[in-house]
């Protein structure tokens, strides 16, 4: 019995000691360890990166709360050896949370980098993007008194302004996939630094991984309708016209469904997205009387043409700068035979299609008064 | 080990044949569909469906004809041991390597998300204990230990569900098959991703004849059949076909996608229990290799065997140290591992043609 006991022995024992002695290899000492929350690229006149990052600091006896290295250098994995060489701290990415991409490195092409972050397997697919309408590093080298740690105020606006799709979630996956996928090309929030505070400049549509063109904060919420269904938004409308009385309306608890139809072939394609919209008006100014059912039509009435108008006025800026942030290509490619996809140059019959956009406004209720 | 005289139950027998066909290879299932087969690839599992019960038919019929009896009985019965002893090296080698790579890939997945600098050798060496102390314990256990697996990984298919508000069936396109290489050693890779389940003929003396076999095993495959389905369609559909070609192991930056207020990258978790079924298609190719091993050295203890096939198939495995050569000689091993599938049976049939097995045992 004893004997047998004896013999069984090695075999745990080899085991604990293995798992023991493999955690020699790869040590992570919390204490030691730069967690990257953000990282920003910029584009230097003379072709090199720019690179910033952003790193909590845990410790008690250090009074900042965070640390930012900067350094420039021809890629970013060599940039992080050199601001490795500036800091205590041994750099990881798994924590990386946010990557704001300058407006200059933006518009020259940003695919390898992607292809970088892609390929590291630390990085997280969740990371969001973020372009910055001017210089990066400053806006996240900068403190904003009156707001949380500069990284997580990032990281916290663009969640928040996604979630009520003010801006469209962009994350590392979903940009990397648009951008491989032949039918729609990637977008990302926009930001810049505003005085005390950093604010939501729109948003960042690219044609294949080149920034082109910036959508204005007001037709992030059209640009949202036309892009895919959602539910929670809101959306302020000045419905005056030039010479008439003031009339504005805000609608809130948006829920949106879309569909998209495409007909004809070639330059005379037409495709027609119908959007359907229900939500409350909390806000009204204007003759209407929001009481009267025939004047809640009107208004309703008044809403669609005006998402509509706008939509169309949107699309033709969209044809014009080339970038196909909705994704029309995917519904044209999905109604043709793979042959005539292939013969189409996308790029240019994108220019040249017809998109209409009809919208249908249910508004639900009107608040608690009449 | 001689006294496994335990019989093994219909849903044990189902859950090992499902544990040992799915292993390592669904994480890259997708993109070799991609690759192989073009534009919504997936749509091309459901012949490999049909290829894999055709075999599985293949084996029933040796399964009726030599009325359940051991393939190993069936052969020396009518074969000289030294003619059938290339055929049982050949057999040991094959399998006792494919339980190897099958290992070594789990290990160098697993290193470079965790553990990148790291010697893989010490994780190899820990599986491999692992595995020898499984599989030595015999089919019964195997069985058992399969089962608990099987319920430690089976619910990380409702982690999937968190995904579908990310897939879009606009991105499968109406598509078929355009822009595939139709590559033979991709053709050949998805195949082994099945594979597995040529290993019920082993299991011919260790079932209840009443259990039917050969229908469970139909069914496992199936199982496996729906599952590869849905992963990779799920795949297709969230990545979309031009990026799932540049990927490798698109399983787990889908899963990487998941998460929870309270915990995030849950791949990694994902990563550690596919340790089970990978643990679980090991033990049983090693186990077979011991079987067949067995029938050439009879006289040697099968731990002692076992120690041997571990030890030779560990030395051997070292030679490919990067990922791409570890697929490599995966693809060539799979390939004549079909192969395997495929002619044992045939050649198992051919020699039951010659001389009818008779209900009751023959003494040659």
């Amino acid at each position: 019995m004893r004997n047998a006991r004896w013999r069984r022995l090695p075999l745990p024992l080899l085991l604990i000691a293995a798992f023991a002695l493999g955690g020699c290899g790869d040590q992570r000492i919390l204490e030691r360890i730069g967690f990257i929350q953000s990282t920003s690229y910029d584009l230097m006149p003379n072709g090199e990166l720019k690179i910033a990052v952003a790193i909590p600091r845990l410790e008690a006896e250090s009074n900042e709360k965070r640390e930012v290295l900067s350094t420039t250098a021809p890629t970013s994995k060599q940039a992080r050896i050199k601001m490795s060489r500036e800091t205590s701290l041994q750099l990881v990415s798994g924590q990386l949370r946010v990557t704001l991409l300058g407006r200059s490195f933006a518009e020259a092409g940003i695919g390898n980098q992607l292809d970088t972050q892609i390929r590291d397997p630390a990085i997280s697919p969740l990371m969001k993007i973020a372009v910055v309408n001017g210089d990066a590093e400053q806006l996240l080298n900068q403190r904003y008194s009156q707001h949380p740690r500069t990284d997580r105020y990032i990281e916290r606006i663009l969640e928040k302004e996604a979630g009520t799709h003010a801006i469209p979630k962009a994350t590392l996956h979903q940009f990397v996939r648009d951008y491989y996928d032949d039918g729609i090309d990637p977008v990302a929030p926009m930001i810049r630094k505003a005085g005390k505070n950093i604010v939501i400049d729109g948003i960042a549509l690219f044609r294949d991984d080149r920034f082109v063109y910036r959508l204005p904060p007001q037709d992030a919420m059209i640009f949202a309708f036309m892009r895919s269904r959602f539910k929670q938004g809101e959306i302020g409308i000045n419905l005056q016209h030039q010479g008439a009385p003031r009339e504005a309306v805000m609608v809130t608890s948006l829920v949106s469904q879309r569909s998209v139809k495409v007909s004809g072939s070639g330059p005379g394609t037409t495709v027609t997205v119908r959007v359907a919209l229900d939500g409350t008006v909390l806000e009204y100014v204007g003759g209407l009387k929001l009481g009267k059912p025939k004047d809640l039509r009107k208004l309703e009435r008044k809403i669609e043409a005006y998402v509509s108008g706008q939509a169309e006025a949107m699309m033709k800026n969209m044809q014009r700068a080339g970038a196909d942030g909705i994704g029309i290509g995917a519904y044209v490619r999905n109604s043709m035979s793979y042959a005539d996809w292939k013969r189409t140059n996308w790029r240019e019959l994108y220019s040249q299609i017809d998109v209409r956009c009809k919208v249908k406004m249910t508004i639900k209720n009107v608040g608690k008064m009449k | 080990m001689v006294a496994v005289k335990e019989k093994l139950a219909p849903f044990h027998i189902l859950v090992l044949i499902y544990m040992t066909q799915t292993g390592v290879v669904i994480l890259s299932l997708g993109q070799m569909l991609a690759q192989t087969f073009g534009i919504n690839g997936w749509l091309a599992l459901p012949f490999y469906g049909v290829i894999v019960t055709a075999n599985l038919l293949l084996i029933g019929l040796v399964y009726r004809m030599g009325r359940g009896k051991s393939i190993f009985d069936i052969m020396e019965r009518r074969l000289p041991l030294l003619l059938l002893s290339p055929l049982y090296l050949l057999l040991t080698m094959v399998w006792s390597m494919l339980a190897c790579l099958v290992s070594m890939e789990y290990v160098l997945i697993f290193q470079m998300i965790a553990f990148p600098t790291t010697n893989p050798v010490w994780f190899k060496i820990v599986i491999d204990l692992l595995a020898y102390s499984l599989f030595i314990k015999g089919i019964y256990t195997i069985s058992k230990a399969s089962t608990v697996f099987f319920y430690l990984t089976v619910w990380m298919y409702l982690f999937s569900s968190m995904l579908f508000h990310e897939y879009s069936w606009n991105r499968l396109t109406p598509f078929f098959f355009q822009e595939g290489d139709f590559a033979l050693p991709g053709m050949s890779g998805i195949y082994a991703a099945f594979l597995g389940y040529e290993l019920v003929m082993l299991l011919f003396g260790y079932v209840d004849r009443s259990a039917k076999l050969m229908k469970l095993a139909i069914w496992a495959n199936l199982l496996v059949f729906v599952s590869y389905i849905y992963v990779s369609m799920l795949v297709f559909g969230f990545f979309g076909f031009g990026e799932l070609r540049e990927m490798q192991y698109p399983l787990i930056d889908m899963f990487a996608y998941v998460k929870f207020p309270f915990i995030e990258r849950i791949e990694n978790l994902l990563y550690g229990l596919l340790l089970f079924t990978m643990l679980a298609t090991m033990a049983m190719y090693y186990w077979s290799a011991n079987e067949a091993s067995g029938r050439l050295f009879p006289k040697l203890k099968p731990s002692y065997r076992g120690i041997a096939l571990i030890a030779g198939t560990f030395f051997v495995g070292l030679i490919p140290d990067t990922l791409a050569e570890v697929n490599e000689w995966l693809t060539w091993f799979g390939i004549v591992e079909i192969g395997i599938a495929f002619g044992l049976p045939l050649f198992l049939i051919a020699l039951l043609l010659i001389r009818k097995e008779k209900e009751a045992p023959v003494h040659a």
